[in-house]
């Protein structure tokens, strides 16, 4: 069964693009995720299907309703984390978190403390004297409080720790064993990949890919960059799979996809000062291996 | 009705202090009748001096002004005018304070509706308005009892003290209508204090060109206490007036907000 179904979503802002045509499906019990570069229509795709913006054409519906028409109604089984979280001036914390419960009719509590004790929140403070990651803590425990069965989250990791990271990735992999969709926006491909069973790939407001985990797993990009100890051939990591080489002085870096072994091997054959590998984040794969495809 | 409760926890220091002013204005001004109303033919004499223009631009009628109900009348033009920026700040803030704060976000992906959203925000408006013309009505009563020299009309006073009510209303319903259908505003006192100023500045000029079309230009005129103290009632075609512009805001209102684009800042 898909919870969302989306069909041909478009959005104009007056003449300047926020999406075109974008249509995918989310499964029950799915964890999708929706990446792209900054600027390519995710939270225009996530604001059409909270109702907070309307689309100019194509639809979309959340559990069988149309998410415009029947926005109240859907919205009491939907979380929804926003990528930068605002609350009202001078409300302690628990305060905001009972205004939130109160939208509900349930009896949140008990989830309130539950959640807030795994995100180590403090419920008695003042939410204007809040850190930005510490805020965000209170917007997750604000999403999840009502036990929604569709979250959505917008770039929910940025400002927290690699710790609350970790955790936040457990609770939401928790609500998704009892059950709960996730839909994850995100432009940083390691967290989408840690978590997701499918992924949507937007770029400039259009889907361009579609596909399972396992099969984008494979393309594992690994950002590479070498301070050789001497002077080495401008050609010699000229291999394939190798992108966007750049030389500076004895500084080589490099976009690289494949087979790790490969580069390690070619390494050997020289002396290196330093060395560094990193994940390149996705705007980096998208401009120059996305580009090609346009 | 959460979103009511709420509206009206945030806006409990604006209401105390604009209730507060208003009140202290009125009490102030009151104060002084005892003193004018001993002197009453020297105090008129000295407003015979002022040129004719100015005195109605200010709403000073010579041949009432030392009665207690005249002189109350000439200071409620002050009390409107403060009543007024109070509603409109709170028209222009109320809904949309919540894209101002970022905290749309929030409260628009709670499963209620935008027309719950705009109705409670607008019921907890009108209730702080309510709560500030109660306490001045009071104040205002037990003040006009203190310093009377002679008995007046209370029932003149009532529908006198009444109009900063209804003068409320229509700014309250004029601030909701233009912050709903500009797309953003960045900061409420100025575009409130604009409007309010605006309309007194119609007022002034229509009082001293004394056209009568001119009044149905700003809602500051609609209720004119010189009528209201010669003939016990209102003007019925300003009232319908008052309250079609308070329909057609409030409609207007729903209807645009409804479909509007809550975009992310």
């Amino acid at each position: 069964m898909n919870v969302i179904e989306i069909k041909n979503l478009t959005k104009y802002y007056g003449k300047s693009r926020g999406i075109i045509d974008v249509s995918f499906d989310v499964k029950q019990g799915e964890i999708f995720g929706f990446i792209g570069p900054n600027g390519a229509g995710k939270s225009t795709t996530i604001r059409t299907l909270l109702a907070l913006i309307y689309p100019t054409g194509g639809s979309a519906t959340i559990f069988g309703k149309d998410c415009i028409k029947y926005a109240p109604e859907i919205m009491k089984d939907i979380g929804y984390l926003p990528s930068e979280v605002f609350y009202y001036d001078g409300m302690k914390v628990i305060d905001l978190l009972k205004y939130s419960a109160s939208f509900y009719k349930k009896d949140c509590s008990k989830r309130i403390k539950e959640l807030s004790e795994a995100m180590d929140l403090y419920l008695t403070k003042k939410i204007d004297d809040l850190s930005f990651g510490n805020k965000k803590k209170v917007g997750i425990v604000q999403g999840l409080l009502h036990e929604p069965k569709l979250i959505i989250l917008d770039e929910p990791t940025s400002g927290l720790d690699p710790l609350m990271q970790q955790k936040f990735f457990e609770l939401l992999e928790e609500e998704n064993k009892k059950g709960a969709t996730i839909l994850l926006s995100s432009h940083v491909l390691s967290e989408v990949q840690r978590l997701c069973n499918r992924v949507a790939i937007i770029k400039e407001g259009r889907i361009i890919k579609l596909e399972t985990m396992s099969a984008l797993k494979e393309e594992n990009f690994k950002r590479f960059k070498i301070d050789t100890a001497e002077d080495i051939p401008k050609n010699y990591f000229q291999l394939a799979g190798v992108n966007d080489l750049q030389i500076k002085g004895k500084t080589h870096s490099f976009l690289f996809k494949g087979n790790i072994n490969e580069i390690t091997q070619k390494l050997s054959g020289i002396k290196i000062a330093n060395l560094w590998v990193d994940e390149p984040d996705l705007e980096e794969i998208f401009m120059h291996y996305y580009s090609k495809e346009g | 009705m959460n979103i009511y409760r709420q509206e009206l926890r945030a806006y409990r220091k604006f209401t105390i202090i604009w209730t507060v002013s208003l009140v202290g204005l009125v009490l102030l001004y009151l104060s002084m009748y005892s003193a004018i109303a001993k002197d009453a033919d020297s105090f008129i004499k000295l407003l015979e001096g002022y040129p004719k223009e100015v005195r109605e631009a200010f709403g000073m009628h010579l041949e009432s002004i030392a009665s207690l109900l005249g002189f109350y009348s000439f200071t409620f033009t002050m009390s409107t005018l403060f009543g007024a920026i109070q509603a409109m700040i709170l028209g222009t803030g109320i809904v949309s304070k919540e894209v101002r704060e970022r905290t749309a976000d929030f409260l628009m992906t709670k499963p209620v509706s935008r027309v719950r959203i705009v109705t409670e925000k607008l019921l907890a408006a009108i209730s702080t308005i309510v709560f500030t013309n109660v306490i001045f009505l009071i104040a205002a009563s037990i003040m006009a009892n203190v310093v009377k020299t002679r008995d007046f009309d209370g029932g003149v006073f009532l529908l006198m003290t009444l109009t900063l009510f209804f003068v409320q209303l229509m700014f309250l319903a004029i601030g909701l209508v233009i912050s709903v259908i500009l797309p953003r505003i960045k900061s409420v006192l100025p575009i409130s204090l604009a409007v309010v100023f605006g309309f007194f500045a119609i007022a002034a000029f229509g009082n001293t060109s004394g056209e009568e079309p001119m009044r149905y230009l700003t809602p500051l005129k609609y209720f004119d206490t010189a009528y209201i103290m010669k003939n016990g009632r209102y003007e019925t075609p300003f009232v319908v007036t008052g309250i079609v512009l308070v329909g057609v805001a409030v409609a207007v209102s729903y209807f645009v907000y409804r479909k509007k684009n809550i975009h992310a800042v």
